[in-house]
C-alpha cells in the first residue's frame, strides 16, 4: 500500500515538472519546440481557415522548424470582439466588421496601425445580396422587388447583428443614390418610404445573420437580404436557393489584426504578423474566393471575376460618412432606420 | 463525519441560529446583491436617464407585450394545470405514471429547442402551420400566439407541481360529507375542493408569470422580434447588450423586476385578507 503511494506521489510529480517545462517551452524556445497561436474569428470563414492555416503551419515549420499550434474559436463577429475586450486572450481577430476592431483598440489593447498591412487592414470582402428560392419564382431581380405587397423578407435586427446594419445600409443607400427602380435619388425621405415598404414585409428578425439564413434554409419567407458569400456557401453545401446580387449595393470589408497586447504577453508578435501576412499571399487570397469571400487581391480577384461579377454601382461604408457616423445617423435612437420602424408599426 | 448529538434540551438555539445565518449570507449573495448591482446600474445616470430609457415607445411596447402574453399564457396555465393536477391525482388510468413524469420534461429542455419545435410543428411552412394561417388566418409562429405556447409549454409543470401535493394532502371526508348531503359533482368541486386549492394554484400561477417575464431562449425563435410589433422585453435587452446601451438593458431589467415583484406582493396581501375574514 504504500509502495503505492510512492508511486503515485512520483507520478504527479513527474507530470507537474514536465507540464511546467511544456509550459515554458515556448517562450525559451528560439528555433525549435511548438509555438501556441489563439485566433479569434468571426464564423464566415471557418472553412478557409480550414485550408489556409495547415499551409501557413507547413510554411513555419519550413522556414523556422517550429511547429505552430491553433486554438481556433469562432462565434458572431461582434461577441468575438466583446470577449477579446473583456479578456478571451487573442494573439489575431479576424471579424466581420470594422467597428468590432475598433472596439478592440479603444480598449486599448490595439496598438499598432492595424490599417498599414495588406489591403488597408482589411482580407476579404463580400457584397450585401439576396437570396431567393430555387428558379426565382416571384421574380426578384433587384431591392425594389421587396418592396412589393405580399413577399415575406428576412433579414436580421440591426440591434443585434453588424450583419443586419450592413443589409439595412446596403437597401437605404441604393435608394438614397438613386439606384432603386421608382425611387428618386438623393432624397432621404422617398428612400425612407422606400426602407420603410420593405420593412413592412419583414416577417422575422433574427439575432444574426446566420440564424437569419438558417430560417429561410428551412423554408421561410421569399427572400433573404444576406451576403453574398453566405449564399455561395450556402451553394456549395448543396442548399438550392438561388443569388441575386442587386444592381446598387455595398461593399463589406472584413479586417484583420494581431492584437498587440496579448501577443507581447504570449511572446508570439513574430508568428501572429507572419500569419496575418500570410493571408495576404496569392495563396490564402485564392482559398478566401473558394469559399465565397472576394479577394482584395487585384489579381485573384481579376482571375475569379467569372465567379464575382463586379457590381455596377458599388459604395462603400464611406458613403454615410464612416462607421460612427452610420451608426448614429442610421442606427441611432432616433436614427432612420429606428423611425421607419416606428412608422411602420403604426406608432 | 457524524458528531455526537447534543442533548436536545441544550443549545436548541444554535442550529437554528447558524441556519439562519447560513439561509441569510445565501440569498444575500445569490440574490440580493445582483440585483442591487442591477439597480444601481440602471440608475447609475440619474432617474431622468432611466426614465428616458424605459419610456422609448419601442421599449414601452416591448414591456406591455411581454406583460400580456405572459398574463394570458398564466390564465391559460391556471386552468390546465389544475385540471392536469386533478387529473394525476384522483384518478387512475394505464399509463398515468409515464404521463405524471412527462410533465417535467419541458424544464429539461433547453428553451432554445422549444423555440425550435415548435417552428418545425407550427411555422409558416409547415402541415400544421399552413393549415392554420390558410383556413383560420390564424399566424401562430412570428405572432404573439407563439409567444404564449413556448411559454405555456416552459412553466407548465409549476402550477401542476404545487397543486400535486396540496391535492393529495387533502382530506377526502369533506367532499363525502358534501355527496352525502347532495351536493353533485360540480358543486362539490367549486364548493369544496377548489377552495383549498385556491392558494397553490395562484402561487403556481404566479411563479410561472414570473418565469414568463423574463423567457428568453424559446421567445427569440418564435416571436418574429420586429420592434412595436412582435419584440418581447428580454429580445430587447438583448439588443440593448449588443448594441453596447447597458442602461437601457438595466434599466428594462428593473421594470420587469419591479412588476414581478408588484404581483406577487398584491396577490400576497389579497390571500392574506381573504384568509383573515
Amino acid at each position: 500500500m504504500k509502495q503505492m503511494i510512492g508511486k503515485v506521489l512520483f507520478a504527479i510529480v513527474l507530470s507537474v515538472l514536465l507540464a511546467g517545462c511544456a509550459a515554458n517551452q515556448p517562450i525559451d524556445s528560439g528555433s525549435s519546440g511548438d509555438i501556441h497561436l489563439i485566433l479569434a474569428a468571426y464564423t464566415t470563414p471557418r472553412e478557409a481557415y480550414g485550408e489556409i492555416i495547415p499551409l501557413f503551419q507547413a510554411m513555419w515549420q519550413e522556414e523556422h522548424g517550429q511547429t505552430v499550434t491553433f486554438e481556433e474559436s469562432y462565434q458572431g463577429s461582434g461577441a468575438q470582439s466583446r470577449a477579446v475586450v473583456e479578456g478571451f486572450e487573442a494573439d489575431v481577430v479576424a471579424l466581420s466588421l470594422e467597428a468590432d476592431v475598433t472596439r478592440i483598440l479603444d480598449a486599448g489593447l490595439i496598438t499598432h496601425d492595424w490599417k498599414s498591412v495588406g489591403a488597408n487592414g482589411m482580407v476579404s470582402d463580400s457584397v450585401v445580396a439576396l437570396a431567393v428560392r430555387p428558379g426565382n419564382p416571384l421574380g426578384i431581380d433587384d431591392w425594389d422587388d421587396l418592396g412589393d405587397e405580399g413577399v415575406e423578407v428576412l433579414t436580421p435586427n440591426p440591434a443585434t447583428s453588424g450583419g443586419a446594419m450592413w443589409n439595412v445600409l446596403g437597401l437605404y443607400g441604393a435608394a438614397l443614390r438613386g439606384q432603386v427602380a421608382g425611387v428618386p435619388g438623393d432624397d432621404p425621405d422617398a428612400a425612407r418610404e422606400f426602407l420603410k415598404s420593405v420593412l413592412a414585409n419583414v416577417l422575422v428578425m433574427d439575432d444574426s445573420a446566420r440564424d437569419s439564413i438558417t430560417n429561410f434554409e428551412q423554408g421561410i419567407g421569399h427572400v433573404a437580404i444576406t451576403y453574398e458569400n453566405e449564399v455561395l456557401v450556402g451553394q456549395q453545401a448543396g442548399l438550392d436557393y438561388e443569388l441575386v446580387i442587386p444592381r446598387s449595393t455595398i461593399l463589406i470589408e472584413n479586417p484583420v489584426a494581431v492584437v498587440d497586447e496579448y501577443v507581447d504577453e504570449h511572446g508570439t508578435r513574430e508568428v501572429a504578423e507572419a500569419l496575418v501576412e500570410f493571408l495576404f499571399t496569392t495563396e490564402a487570397q485564392e482559398i478566401f474566393a473558394k469559399y465565397g469571400l472576394r479577394s482584395v487581391d487585384p489579381d485573384v480577384a481579376a482571375a475569379t471575376s467569372d465567379q464575382y461579377p463586379p457590381v455596377p454601382d458599388l459604395f462603400t461604408i464611406e458613403y454615410f460618412g464612416g462607421w460612427p457616423q452610420a451608426r448614429e445617423d442610421i442606427f441611432g435612437e432616433s436614427g432612420v432606420f429606428n423611425v421607419a420602424i416606428q412608422e411602420v408599426q403604426g406608432q | 463525519m457524524a458528531a455526537v448529538p447534543r442533548p436536545a434540551n441544550r443549545n436548541t438555539r444554535s442550529p437554528e441560529s447558524t441556519l439562519r445565518v447560513l439561509s441569510f449570507v445565501f440569498i444575500t449573495v445569490m440574490i440580493v446583491i445582483p440585483m442591487i448591482v442591477i439597480l444601481q446600474d440602471a440608475f447609475r445616470e440619474g432617474f431622468n436617464e432611466f426614465w428616458h430609457q424605459v419610456t422609448l415607445p419601442v421599449a414601452v411596447s416591448a414591456i406591455v407585450l411581454t406583460l400580456w402574453t405572459s398574463a394570458l399564457m398564466t390564465a391559460i396555465n391556471a386552468v390546465m394545470g389544475l385540471a392536469t393536477a386533478f387529473v394525476l391525482v384522483r384518478y387512475d388510468f394505464p399509463g398515468k405514471s409515464i404521463l405524471n413524469a412527462i410533465i417535467d420534461l419541458p424544464l429539461a429542455i433547453p428553451t432554445l429547442v422549444t423555440g425550435v419545435m415548435l417552428v418545425i410543428l407550427f411555422g409558416p411552412q409547415q402541415t400544421l402551420g399552413a393549415l392554420l394561417e390558410q383556413q383560420l388566418g390564424f399566424q401562430v409562429i412570428f405572432a404573439p400566439p407563439g409567444i404564449i405556447l413556448a411559454l405555456l409549454f416552459i412553466t407548465f409543470p409549476f402550477v401542476v407541481r404545487t397543486i400535486q401535493p396540496v391535492l393529495l394532502e387533502l382530506d377526502q371526508a369533506q367532499e363525502h360529507a358534501a355527496a352525502t348531503l347532495g351536493a353533485r359533482g360540480w358543486t362539490i368541486f367549486r364548493r369544496v375542493i377548489f377552495p383549498a386549492l385556491a392558494l397553490p394554484t395562484l402561487s403556481g400561477s404566479l411563479l410561472s408569470f414570473a418565469r414568463a417575464v423574463g423567457e428568453f431562449g424559446a421567445v427569440v425563435i418564435v416571436a418574429g422580434n420586429i420592434p412595436f410589433k412582435s419584440q418581447t422585453a428580454a429580445v430587447y435587452v438583448l439588443g440593448a447588450v449588443e448594441s453596447e446601451n447597458r442602461l437601457a438593458a438595466s434599466a428594462i431589467s428593473v421594470v420587469l423586476i419591479t412588476i414581478s415583484l408588484a404581483v406577487i406582493l398584491f396577490t400576497n396581501r389579497m390571500l392574506a385578507r381573504r384568509n383573515r375574514s
